[in-house]
């Protein structure tokens, strides 16, 4: 199912917090929406779970206009940022979000059985779902939401105040279990790298606006601005943008000079940082000898991990 | 002590003898407050919600009147309904004052206070997405006010609870719209003020006591209900 935004303006108290001009999010693919704090991508998906409505313009779902009402949820399947469950165990959670979409006993219980094993939750199945853990939580809270099977599937932070191990385990796991129950699946968050793994294309929000959307290996590589470029993790210095990871201290293809302010161990190798053309820069050292503190050194980048925009496009 | 004893005795004399008067003047006492506390909750859960859940001009400002309302002196309450029923009041015409009707409109006034401020604090004790979960899981805005008041059964339970133990222990309203009258409106806390100043102590005590014991009766049925749905979760 296809998600279309069209001339869409959303404000909260006079103050515009979505502008969606036209955006078409396609059928059948994960899309990572990707933005700061406050760049309205939550927003976005409480538009589209219609429990917010547009002041202006449309969301459309397959064509038709989003609204409260049952086609439009059935639709849908939505996991909160924040997994908020009902008094009683977790199966009882998960039956109650398919006894409100009217499916009989026996398909539910196999859905329940089904979504358990994929998300790893069949030991949580008779827990109370308030005494589960942060980790745990939310798989039921994914589960709840694969479970309906629905033509749009949307997943507001899915990974959000996991430990790290947790946080890994379920970003290796998640394509898997979205390939098996979702079709067009909307997912929000502020880190680069779970959009990158777990999205198949990248929608850019800052401020409210759409700064860039495409599949996202071209969005990453090209970048349309500065600021997409930087939040990105790009270095920016200048005209040019360096994609993150790649400075090394030593000559190469694009060098700038650096005084270096510190050297950190970062386990598997040593990284170098300081200031070149005031932009904080981090390079990583290969052999050699160890910069000390306030020297003055050559960093580089190889030229496939610059950016350059034409005159006044990388202004932002 | 030794009159609080004589006062037990005679409470377990007057039950055990089934006198009429005590009898009629606690199924008076039921029936009064609890009507207001019926008229009560239908009338304070849902505004409760209202003012919990609700996005509106005024919203704090009727907060903070409700938890005035929560420490308004009965007396004072018994004072507005008088004024506005008595004869010459504006609604005299309605000839309610000095009927048990005068005393359940004082009462239901006296408990929704507390009803409401009781309700607004559980629901937003409730999980904020609870709503938004509810909806977009396709639930009618019935079914999902259903499972709401579910959830925060508990503290609705205590709003009922703090109801009734207010309108069921308050003298001064029922004594100033309702007038005490003998075998028409005399509730348990009027008859034992008449009872104390005709200087009949020990039926004065054996009235607080039966006060008391209902009191507990009822409020012990609703905690039996809160704590086995505590025990559940």
């Amino acid at each position: 199912m296809e998600v279309a935004f069209r001339g869409m303006e959303f404000r909260r108290s006079g103050r515009l917090v979505l502008a969606l001009q036209d955006l078409g999010l396609a059928s059948g693919r994960v899309t990572a929406v990707l933005g700061p704090n406050g760049s309205g991508k939550t927003t976005m998906l409480r538009l589209i779970a219609a429990l917010e409505r547009p002041e202006r313009g449309e969301v459309l779902l397959d064509g038709r206009p989003c609204r409260p009402d049952r086609e439009t949820r059935e639709s849908i399947a939505y996991a909160f940022q924040h997994a908020a469950f009902l008094s009683g165990t977790v199966r009882a959670n998960l039956d109650l979000a398919l006894r409100l979409r009217a499916l009989p006993a026996g398909e539910r219980a196999r859905r329940i059985e089904q979504a358990a094993a994929v998300c790893g939750i069949e030991h949580l199945l008779e827990r109370n779902a308030h005494r589960v853990s942060g980790g745990e939580a939310q798989r039921a809270n994914l589960a709840r939401a694969l479970c309906l099977r629905a033509p749009v599937t949307l997943l507001d932070e899915p990974l959000h105040g996991l430990d790290r191990g947790t946080r890994e385990a379920l970003l290796a796991e998640l394509p898997g279990m979205l390939r098996t129950f979702a079709t067009t699946t909307i997912l929000v968050t502020h880190e680069r790298e779970e959009a990158m793994r777990l999205g198949d294309d990248l929608v850019v929000l800052m401020g409210g606006r759409l700064r860039a959307h495409g599949e996202k290996g071209q969005v990453f590589r090209s970048p349309p601005d500065r600021e997409v470029a930087a939040f990105l993790g790009y270095t920016v210095v200048g005209d040019a943008a360096i994609r993150p990871g790649a400075f090394r201290v030593g000559a190469g293809d694009f060098e700038l000079e650096m005084v270096v302010e510190g050297v950190a161990d970062m386990g598997t190798h040593l990284e170098a940082w300081g200031h070149a053309g005031g932009t904080l820069v981090r390079a990583a050292l290969g052999g050699g000898s160890q910069p000390a503190a306030g020297e003055r050194v050559t960093v580089s980048a190889p030229g496939q991990a610059v950016v350059r925009w034409a005159d006044g496009a990388g202004k932002g | 002590m030794e009159a609080l004893w004589e006062g037990l005795k005679e409470a377990v004399r007057l039950i055990a003898e089934g006198d009429a008067e005590l009898r009629d003047i606690a199924l008076r006492t039921i029936a009064v407050s609890g009507t207001a506390t019926l008229l009560a909750m239908l009338a304070g859960v849902p505004l409760g919600y209202a003012l919990a859940r609700g996005r509106f001009r005024g919203r704090t400002v009727l907060l903070g009147v409700v938890n005035t309302g929560m420490g308004m002196p009965p007396v004072v309450m018994g004072l507005i309904v008088w004024l506005l029923l008595v004869r010459s009041g504006p609604f005299g015409g309605l000839e309610l004052i000095y009927t048990k009707r005068a005393m359940v409109i004082a009462q239901f006034l006296i408990a929704t206070p507390l009803v409401v401020g009781f309700t607004a604090a559980a629901v937003q004790a409730l999980p904020r997405d609870l709503p938004d979960l509810l909806a977009v899981l396709g639930a009618s805005r019935l079914r999902s006010l259903l499972l709401l008041a579910r959830e925060a059964q508990l503290g609705l339970l205590a709003a009922i609870m703090a109801g009734f133990g207010a309108v069921v222990s308050e003298v001064g309203a029922s004594m100033t719209v309702g007038g005490n009258l003998q075998g028409n409106t005399r509730v348990l806390t009027t008859a034992i003020v008449t009872e104390t100043s005709r200087g009949n102590n020990n039926r004065a005590i054996a009235l607080g006591i039966i006060l008391l014991a209902m009191a507990f009766v009822v409020n012990l049925l609703l905690t039996m209900v809160q704590q086995r749905r505590a025990a559940g979760r």
